[in-house]
């Protein structure tokens, strides 16, 4: 093509989705613009209390990714800017932005909070949801990013009070809007959603009475951080309520409102909430969700839901007709179940809201030419994708369908893939580099610690007196110069550090401020920039952990001298630490080439990237592969992707073959195939499937009528009058506690296509809870409007099938006529369970990676990292990780193409400055670093441990648990540990 | 491996309560391997017995060393001058160590911290089981790889006994009945004629008076 292609992307949304893009592309080389309308990043998930199915802390799993997007050099942050308009071509398009006033220079501003200190206006907290307040000029939320203080334009009074009280000087009343115009190759849009507002719905109370909340706002009333610091209390008065109902599907899967889908998060959402509610009261609470489909399709999402139920969360099927408050200000919620109607009281009432993508979002979409659907969503042009219908556009997380938090951090790392792809040649062309100056050897020198003293405005010298703890660390032995600052990450005061510590001849550094978790790779870098090595940098956090919890100001200050007297007691032990660096092979394995491994491989091809994708069978496809995958639906379009991925020039295909032997880490494996070869490679990815179990009971393989959901499939017409299916059968049992996702779409999908062939015919769905999640939801719709009759059961109350000649005779009882029915069957189906592959195991065993309990594998993070392994350079997509359709495969294997893409565009791979190193002469082989580590580094070689820094994360375990202090971490030595604590237990003069 | 446990702190206090000063001896061996053997346990021994005759009145000086292997003259010879400096031996080696220590070093007392108490491997992270009473007379060729000395109650040669119930031994509801076992490998091996020959009880009278030796004169 004859354009000249922009190695700069355009992320559109700052919430998790933006957020992976962002990084993904910004890690393997190209430049990104990270733009979003809110005053920060973050968008829904710093909202939630905790996140499913870990129940991690949200913003406590999710904050490390928003400091990596601040750090990250080659990624600018745009927050209160709008994309106007989009023009150009795929490869370069012009985009212009629109910021818009935020009446504080985030540059300036420092987040000392003196501003809203003195700010007279208090209005409704939107984080809060309105259950708390906040002044005019706030912070969006604590841990934000941008951490700079914003002015709410709707509610300001221009009083100016904050003008004269910012000791920075950075707040601007009259900040004019600026257009801007930036030059990418791609747009990635994640705007996400905005949740279904029910104040329509009169009938559900929403808005009338204060007790009744949406999902979103609970999530604020459960939040430590929230109005009620994590005491469950109910809004109207702040007690503790005694019982609370939850409604499900509250604007989902509603056709009178127009809204068929379904949401796919409120089940889980409604789940979680429910048992931390129950954690979190003090006394006994009653939790019942109102349901109709519980839909837990999720990895480790049935067991989810076992656990809520032991735990004693009751789940009620049941129509909630209406909510009306009784006297004593309880809430009654009429419903009808199976059994009729009833009423019954709560104190509180959650709305499970559905979610919606952000109007102003769709309006823009179209804006840029997209064709979002009559939703709103943004779907895929092609499933499977993320590419918009106008070239060089791609769409990803919510705002392209209903989906969890992991789903979308998978789709926007496809859409990198994509946007990756598209720009190949220009990686790396708008890249910043970081440059670094040789550090001078100061190992030999005497210490010479300077010792930076923080005001951090008033937010330490509020309560410590800085000059006394400047005076007290003056004295310390080894320091040769102690000195305040209002600031110390401001960029004047980080070129004045540089400057003395050339000028002193300093050779260590302390920084006694805030947290080293978010600023000491700032101080690092400056005494980086000061030639003297990045390591020999210590901070005392004497804000969080000292004016922020003390009130007692001679007691506080006495505390700051005694951390700093304990940060340099350390800090005269630091070493200097090399940076341990290993070249990276560019290129990946992809062991599999069913559909997931072949858009891995793709992807990766696409990027430039040489694939060697191994296949245990002689074809690729999977089990869409000619043979077993004949008459398959997509068998077609699977076969194609084989082809266009076969031919590719970057890949080498190794059809019969398997890895049998691996040796070497991230940037350098190299692993020795079957068939005798010998592949170097970077990075690996697992791809190897699922297959479906075979079903025990229902005489499969006795009766020539039963046959399994696989093998039907390819047989749309049967000669079968009467059609029975059968759901879950081996799912969510004993077995295999899990859901097996796909069954229910592929058997309706199937039950419409026997139905259009023929449709006299009389087809039956037995089911338990029918999981056809997002867009997905109207195949039930669909189904019930051609006439397929659905039957629910319960487990204990499986269909019974007996031979009645060639039929086989199926016994059910029909829940809602309560009486025992029996169905004569030309042909029973089964939607059998999918389960890990026997090679799962030996894969993983070969890789060293872990697979779960059900012998899947096992992801480093269930929401934020779903495709990696916590070993580096090792990732994973498609079944094998657990069963999934096959656009949730493909979409997969495009994102892992780009996590692999992020290590092989490197060069080489850096370890982080703390690692482990063993003293092999006190190594007694014992193997318990080998057995402890969560990351499988250490190996034993030649009778000693081994351990390789680029796989080391760390952690430390396994320096705590070596029996002969053989092990030690950079940085943590335990003479460096010793001398601080001895330093703080010490007393201090001053 | 060897496999031992801590004794309990306050005999090990009571022990060495009238040495002021005191070698605490570590071994890289099957001790440090089980866990209470290594230096990092001897530092955290040594710091805990100061503790103690501190908050006592008593002032007590420790020194810590490691070997490759206590029960190796070569090895213990490095402990020479720490010995000398000290003139009381602490050892986290097996009852081999401490003997060899007390053997080399004759002037000075030589106590044990670890209760020395089978062979064994590693069962869970944590958990040694036995599995080998050291009888010299192996006889796993002819139970499937398991040894029915040391893991059946009562060590019979031609089981199981009546006390084998639902595959678990009579003694207690958690130990697998190592007859059982055998007789699950042995089916497993299709060498099931092994379980038909009655063997013959074991001859006490060979080598087991007094300490047993292997290779050299005795050999």
């Amino acid at each position: 093509m004859a354009v000249n292609r922009v190695g700069a992307v355009l992320v559109a949304g700052g919430g998790v989705a933006g957020i992976q893009a962002a990084l993904d592309l910004a890690e393997g080389g190209f430049r990104v613009y990270l733009v979003d309308e809110a005053f920060a990043l973050g968008g829904k998930v710093p909202l939630l209390s905790r996140t499913f199915p870990t129940n991690e802390c949200s913003l406590c799993s999710f904050s490390p990714w928003l400091a990596e997007c601040a750090r990250h050099p080659n990624l600018t942050i745009l927050t209160n800017t709008r994309v106007e308009d989009v023009a150009g071509e795929p490869g370069r398009f012009r985009v212009i932005l629109r910021r818009l006033p935020r009446g504080v220079d985030p540059e300036q501003c420092k987040a000392c909070g003196e501003c809203a200190a003195v700010c007279p206006v208090e209005i409704p907290d939107a984080f809060n949801m309105g259950f708390s307040t906040r002044k005019a000029i706030f912070q969006p939320y604590p841990q934000a990013y941008p951490r700079a203080f914003a002015i709410d334009r709707g509610a300001c009074l221009e009083c100016t009070l904050c003008v004269a009280a910012c000791p920075a000087g950075a707040v601007t009343l009259d900040e004019p809007e600026r257009t801007r115009e930036i030059e990418v190759g791609a747009v990635i849009l994640c705007p996400g959603y905005e949740p279904f507002d029910p104040t329509p719905l009169e009938n559900l109370g929403y808005g009338r009475f204060s007790d009744v909340v949406t999902g979103l706002e609970f999530e604020r009333l459960l939040s430590v951080g929230g109005p009620f610091g994590g005491r469950l209390a109910r809004p109207s008065d702040g007690r503790a309520p005694r019982s609370i109902a939850w409604i499900q599907c509250v604007g989902s899967r509603n056709r009178a409102l127009g809204r068929e889908y379904c949401s796919a998060v409120c089940c889980m959402a409604a789940l979680k909430a429910a048992v931390t509610a129950r954690e979190q009261a003090e006394g006994p609470l009653e939790t019942v969700i109102f349901y109709q489909e519980m839909r837990t399709f999720g990895k480790g999402f049935e067991r989810y839901r076992r656990r809520a139920e032991q735990a004693g969360v009751c789940l009620w099927r049941a129509g909630v007709d209406s909510v009306r408050q009784v006297e004593d200000g309880g809430l009654e919620l009429r419903y009808a179940d199976e059994q009729g109607a009833g009423r019954r009281v709560f104190d509180l009432v959650v709305l499970s809201v559905g979610v919606q993508p952000p109007s102003g979002a769709v309006e823009l979409a179209r804006r840029l030419g997209l064709k979002p659907d009559r939703h709103g969503f943004c779907t895929p042009a092609a499933p499977g994708g993320t590419a918009a219908v106008r070239p060089g556009v791609f769409a990803a997380g919510a705002f392209a369908g209903p989906k969890d938090i992991a789903g979308a951090v998978i789709e926007s790392s496809a859409a990198a893939a994509e946007a990756a792809a598209l720009l190949a040649g220009a990686r790396g062309a708008e890249k910043r580099g970081e440059t670094l100056a040789p550090g001078r050897d100061v190992r030999k020198e005497v210490p010479r610690v300077g010792v930076v003293v923080c005001r951090c405005g008033t937010n330490i010298a509020g309560v410590v007196s800085v000059p006394v703890v400047v005076r007290s660390a003056e004295k310390l032995d080894g320091v040769a110069l102690a000195l305040e600052m209002t600031h110390a990450c401001s960029e004047d005061s980080l070129s004045r550090i540089r400057d003395v510590v050339r000028e002193y001849g300093l050779n260590r550094l302390v920084v006694a401020a805030c947290s080293p978790r978010s600023h000491k790779p700032l101080f690092q870098q400056v005494l980086r920039e000061a030639g003297i090595n990045a390591y020999l940098c210590e901070m005392a956090n004497i804000r969080d952990h000292c004016a922020w919890v003390h009130t007692n100001a001679r007691v506080a200050t006495a505390k700051a001298c005694k951390l700093v007297a304990m940060a340099v007691a350390k800090a005269r032990l630091l070493e200097p630490v090399i940076d341990v660096t290993v070249p990276v092979v560019p290129a990946a394995l992809v062991v599999g080439a069913g559909p997931s491994g072949l858009a891995a491989a793709l992807g990766l091809a696409e990027q430039g990237f040489e694939v060697h994708l191994v296949e245990k069978e002689a074809q690729a496809g999977g089990g869409y592969r000619p043979g077993p995958g004949d008459g398959l639906p997509d068998a077609q379009s699977v076969r194609s992707l084989a082809e266009q991925t076969l031919q590719h020039p970057l890949v080498r295909f190794y059809p019969d073959n398997e890895p049998v032997a691996v040796d070497g880490h991230v940037g350098q494996f190299h692993t020795r195939l079957r068939g005798g070869q010998t592949v170097r490679h970077g990075t690996v990815v697992l791809a190897t499937g699922a297959r479906e179990a075979r079903p025990d009971g229902y005489l499969y393989g006795e009766h020539p009528a039963v046959c399994t959901l696989t093998k039907a499939e390819r047989q749309p017409d049967p000669d079968a009058g009467t059609v029975v299916f059968i759901q879950c059968v081996g799912s969510r049992s004993k077995e295999r506690p899990y859901c097996s996702r796909t069954c229910c779409r592929r058997s309706l999908q199937l039950a419409l296509k026997m139905k259009e062939v023929d449709p006299e015919r009389n087809i039956y769905v037995l089911f338990r809870d029918l999981v056809v999640y997002g867009a997905d939801e109207e195949l039930y719709t669909c189904a019930r409007s051609r006439g397929i009759v659905f039957i629910r059961y319960q487990p204990r109350g499986e269909p019974a099938l007996a031979p009645a000649g060639k039929q086989v005779t199926v016994a059910i009882t029909d829940p809602v006529l309560k009486r025992p029915i029996r169905i004569a069957a030309d042909l029973v189906i089964l939607a059998a369970a999918t389960e890990a592959s026997g090679d799962s195991r030996a894969l993983a065993h070969l890789f060293k990676v872990p697979t779960d309990r059900d012998g899947f594998f096992l992801e480093a993070h269930t929401t934020l990292r779903p495709v990696d392994f916590s070993a580096a350079g090792v990732f994973m997509c498609g079944d094998a990780a657990g069963p999934k359709t096959l656009s949730e495969s493909l979409l997969e294997g495009r994102a892992v193409a780009t996590r692999c893409a992020a290590v092989l565009s490197k060069g080489e791979v850096r370890a982080r400055g703390v690692y482990a190193r063993v003293s092999p002469d006190r190594c007694a082989a014992c193997l318990r670093c080998v057995r402890v580590c969560p990351f499988n580094v250490p190996v034993i070689v030649g009778n000693t441990s081994r351990i390789e820094p680029v796989q080391c994360q760390g952690c430390g375990i396994c320096v705590a648990e070596c029996p002969n202090r053989a092990i030690h971490l950079i940085g943590y030595r335990q003479e460096q540990l010793l001398a601080l604590l001895r330093a703080g237990l010490r007393e201090v003069a001053g | 491996m060897i496999v031992a446990e801590a004794k309990s702190f306050a005999e090990v206090a009571e022990m060495v309560s009238s040495f002021p000063r005191l070698l605490v001896a570590a071994c890289a061996g099957c001790t440090a391997i089980c866990g209470v053997g290594g230096v990092r346990q001897a530092e955290e021994l040594a710091a805990a017995l100061r503790i103690h005759f501190r908050i006592r009145g008593v002032a007590l000086e420790t020194e810590v060393a490691g070997v490759t292997r206590q029960c190796e003259p070569e090895f213990i010879e490095e402990l020479a001058a720490a010995v000398g400096r000290t003139g009381a031996v602490l050892s986290l080696g097996c009852g081999v160590g401490v003997q060899f220590l007390a053997d080399r070093f004759p002037q000075v007392p030589v106590f044990p911290a670890l209760n020395t108490r089978f062979v064994g491997g590693l069962a869970a992270p944590g958990t040694w089981e036995e599995r080998c009473r050291l009888c010299g007379d192996c006889i796993l060729h002819l139970t499937g790889g398991i040894c029915i000395r040391a893991r059946c109650a009562k060590g019979i040669l031609n089981g199981p006994c009546g006390g084998s119930q639902d595959s678990r031994c009579e003694v207690g509801d958690d130990v697998p009945c190592a007859w059982s076992l055998v007789w699950e490998r042995l089916s497993a091996l299709g060498r099931f004629e092994l379980l038909a020959q009655i063997r013959r009880p074991r001859n006490w009278a060979n080598g087991n008076g007094g300490p047993r030796s292997s290779g050299g004169a005795s050999g």
